[in-house]
């Protein structure tokens, strides 16, 4: 325990991982949350339909937005709509894109295009033209409509190859226990925090990769292997050491960036909201979650991400003597699937997504399914398993590489 | 206590670093004498059980320390020729580092840490960072890393490298202290180090032991070899090229050579006393050692 502190507070005390702590903390909880919400994000529109003339008060427009949609009602049933579609054609001045994007206009509108496009005028060209013309009283059966799109959609999907029919039918299964009518209130924050966890954890991956690629791979710059060699507990726990300190700092930095993040998003947006289902941010989403389990799984997501990152650049440090090099072919992890990903071949893309830090964490609103010895697994249940399942298996094999080239 | 070794080689691929090497460790400083390339380094590192011998062992009490692991380790310290530091640690934070990588509990680690820095004459800088040390200081922090276990064993190579006089003194004076009931063993090419604290030298040239004995032994080796031989300024270079010159010392008009030959070098040369300089140039000659 005392080696480990020991360990520990010397990864901790390392310039360059207090910079990349310092400069992470600032680009996703300052600039990616306080400021993205105060500013950009959801501050009131000014005269302009660029987000960066948005004047700076967000936390205001978003109460004003929690008590705007507060008048539709608790949850979402025909009369929701038909209120919501009602209420904008009452407005004279909706023609500001960026305003109506921040309320719930834009969801209103997509669900009115994607439900009932017998409503659409193929002469409107307006911004979200049908909000604007859309009879109310032919807004109906919404959640009939959904299921009929779901199925079909779902059907579409498996003739086109993606999805055998047991998978259809597992996920429909799934959608079956969503419970209706589903809860509302003003959803547009919800949908913006559960889109942005899953790619502020890849954000994370570049400062991870500047702190643990060096290591084992520094110790051969600074030269100290023959004399930790030969101390009582030698290589061999000093590596296990070197690992766990390493994965404690990247649960820490996890818990550092994210925990601010939370802790922003509660002032921002509160908690009202939590047990809206996901079914708001994309409307055939079959998972029966609420946003609070998606905001969880994101989290959970991103956590176990990291580890496995963790663990994969541990192992790369101790395969690779060269600092430089250990930190490209760490970060190659990251990217290259990304850059690559118009050629290769499908399965390789579909297996790259797997590798931690690099899968889309919000796969919980669509329909993949990974097939293991014929059996359908949903994707996200995947997504969150194997990059920590890689990072785990790394562990050992990072001890036993360091070690044996320090036998040499 | 008794530290063997048996027939312990080191190949590297073709290059024969460690040739065949026996020999009986008991408590005592041992002066291992070479020149640079000799096998020192490679056989000190066997002794550590950092590398592996390509044949032979070494046995401490009977037993194989590769098979003794972190039991040998646990009696063992250990200053590498070349070692690195953590820059920005402090002496201390540096050694309590080491101490906890030994396994040394907390409190007596705390006690340890404190004593070996002012032994070594280090406290008043225990608190300032590694990086801004000058190089001896560097290489005082390193032999109180060696010494925190108190271990049986001390293997130190070229410790009072980067070392000024009065240190060099103060650190033989320490490992005589020390060494007692333990095995001291270091390395060095700076014969007068040897001479001054090793109770038994091993001298070892191109990986094999070429002379091992007392410090007295190995001078009586060449009594008779070495001469004194007083001539003008100008001879001095033609007696240079010619024999082995141990050193050179101007008196007046003349300079007064100390030569190491088999034979009379001239005759009006006088036999004088060996000492281990003159045992190790024999063996080397000026040039090589």
């Amino acid at each position: 325990m005392e080696l480990f502190a020991l360990e520990h507070k010397r990864l901790w005390r390392k310039t360059i991982v207090r910079i990349c702590v310092v400069l992470c903390f600032v680009y996703s909880v300052i600039w990616g949350s306080v400021i993205w919400y105060q500013w950009p994000g959801f501050g009131s529109l000014n005269d302009s339909t660029d987000m960066y003339d948005n004047n700076f008060d967000g936390y205001y427009t978003i109460r004003d937005f929690q008590e705007q949609f507060s008048q539709f009602g608790d949850h979402w049933t025909d009369e929701t709509l038909q209120k919501m579609v009602a209420e904008y054609q009452s407005y004279d001045v909706m023609d500001i894109p960026g305003l109506q994007s921040k309320g719930d206009w834009l969801l209103a509108y997509s669900y009115l295009r994607d439900l009932y496009p017998e409503l659409e005028d193929p002469e409107g060209h307006q911004y979200m033209p049908l909000l604007h013309y859309a009879d109310t009283s032919k807004i109906e059966g919404f959640y009939e409509r959904r299921q009929d799109l779901l199925e079909h959609t779902l059907e579409a999907t498996r003739l086109n190859g993606y999805l055998t029919e047991a998978d259809k039918q597992m996920l429909l299964d799934m959608n079956s226990q969503i419970e209706e009518p589903w809860k509302y209130e003003w959803t547009r924050g919800w949908q913006d925090v559960i889109n942005d966890l899953p790619s502020a954890g890849a954000k994370l991956a570049p400062y991870l990769a500047v702190v643990l690629a060096f290591t084992f791979s520094g110790e051969w710059y600074s030269n100290t292997a023959p004399l930790l060699h030969t101390t009582k507990h030698g290589w061999k726990k000093l590596a296990w050491i070197k690992v766990l300190s390493g994965l404690a700092f990247a649960a820490e930095f996890y818990a550092l960036i994210f925990g601010a993040k939370v802790v922003v998003q509660l002032i921002y947006f509160g908690t009202s909201g939590w047990d809206m289902p996901i079914q708001y941010s994309n409307l055939l989403a079959v998972a029966p979650w609420n946003m609070l389990q998606a905001e969880l799984f994101d989290l959970a997501f991103v956590f176990l991400g990291v580890i496995g990152y963790a663990g994969l650049i541990m192992l790369i440090s101790a395969l690779v003597k060269n600092n430089v090099l250990s930190l490209v072919i760490s970060l190659a992890f990251i990217y290259v699937p990304d850059i690559l990903a118009g050629y290769l071949p499908t399965w390789l893309k579909a297996a790259s997504q797997y590798l931690p830090l690099v899968g889309n964490g919000t796969d919980y609103l669509h329909y993949n399914v990974f097939h293991i010895f014929g059996k359908g697994i949903w994707s996200p249940y995947m997504l969150i398993s194997v990059p920590i399942i890689i990072g785990v298996i790394c562990l050992p094999f990072a001890v036993k590489g360091w070690s044996r080239r320090q036998k040499a | 206590m008794e530290l063997s070794i048996d027939r312990l080689t080191k190949h590297y691929g073709r290059k024969i670093a460690v040739d065949c090497v026996s020999a009986t460790l008991t408590p005592g400083v041992y002066g291992l004498l070479g020149a640079n390339g000799a096998g020192k380094t490679t056989l000190m590192r066997m002794l550590c059980a950092i590398l592996e011998p390509t044949s032979g062992e070494v046995r401490l009490d009977g037993k194989e320390i590769a098979a003794m692991g972190e039991n040998y380790r646990d009696v063992l310290g250990y200053l590498p020729q070349d070692f690195g530091f953590y820059p920005t640690y402090t002496a201390a934070e540096f050694l309590s580092y080491i101490a906890a990588l030994k396994g040394i509990p907390r409190d007596h680690a705390g006690k340890r840490v404190k004593e070996l820095l002012e032994m070594l004459d280090l406290a008043h800088v225990a608190d300032k960072k590694i990086r801004t040390f000058s190089g001896g200081m560097k290489q005082r922090v390193g032999i109180a890393q060696a010494l925190l276990n108190a271990p049986q064993i001390l293997i130190l190579d070229e410790p009072t490298s980067g070392l000024d006089p009065k240190e060099r003194v103060r650190l033989r004076n320490l490992l005589s202290e020390y060494a007692g009931d333990k095995i001291v063993i270091l390395s060095t090419h700076i014969v007068s180090d040897v001479e001054a604290i090793a109770d038994q030298v091993l001298v070892m040239n191109a990986g094999q032991f070429i002379m091992q004995g007392t410090v007295p032994e190995l001078a009586g080796r060449v009594r008779g070899k070495v001469w004194e031989l007083t001539v003008p300024r100008t001879q001095a270079r033609f007696w240079q090229e010619e024999v082995t010159v141990a050193n050179y010392r101007h008196e007046g008009d003349n300079v007064v050579l100390r030569i190491i030959s088999d034979g009379k070098p001239a005759d009006q040369a006088v036999p004088c006393e060996p000492i281990l300089d003159d045992a190790y140039l024999y063996h080397f000659g000026a040039k090589e050692a």
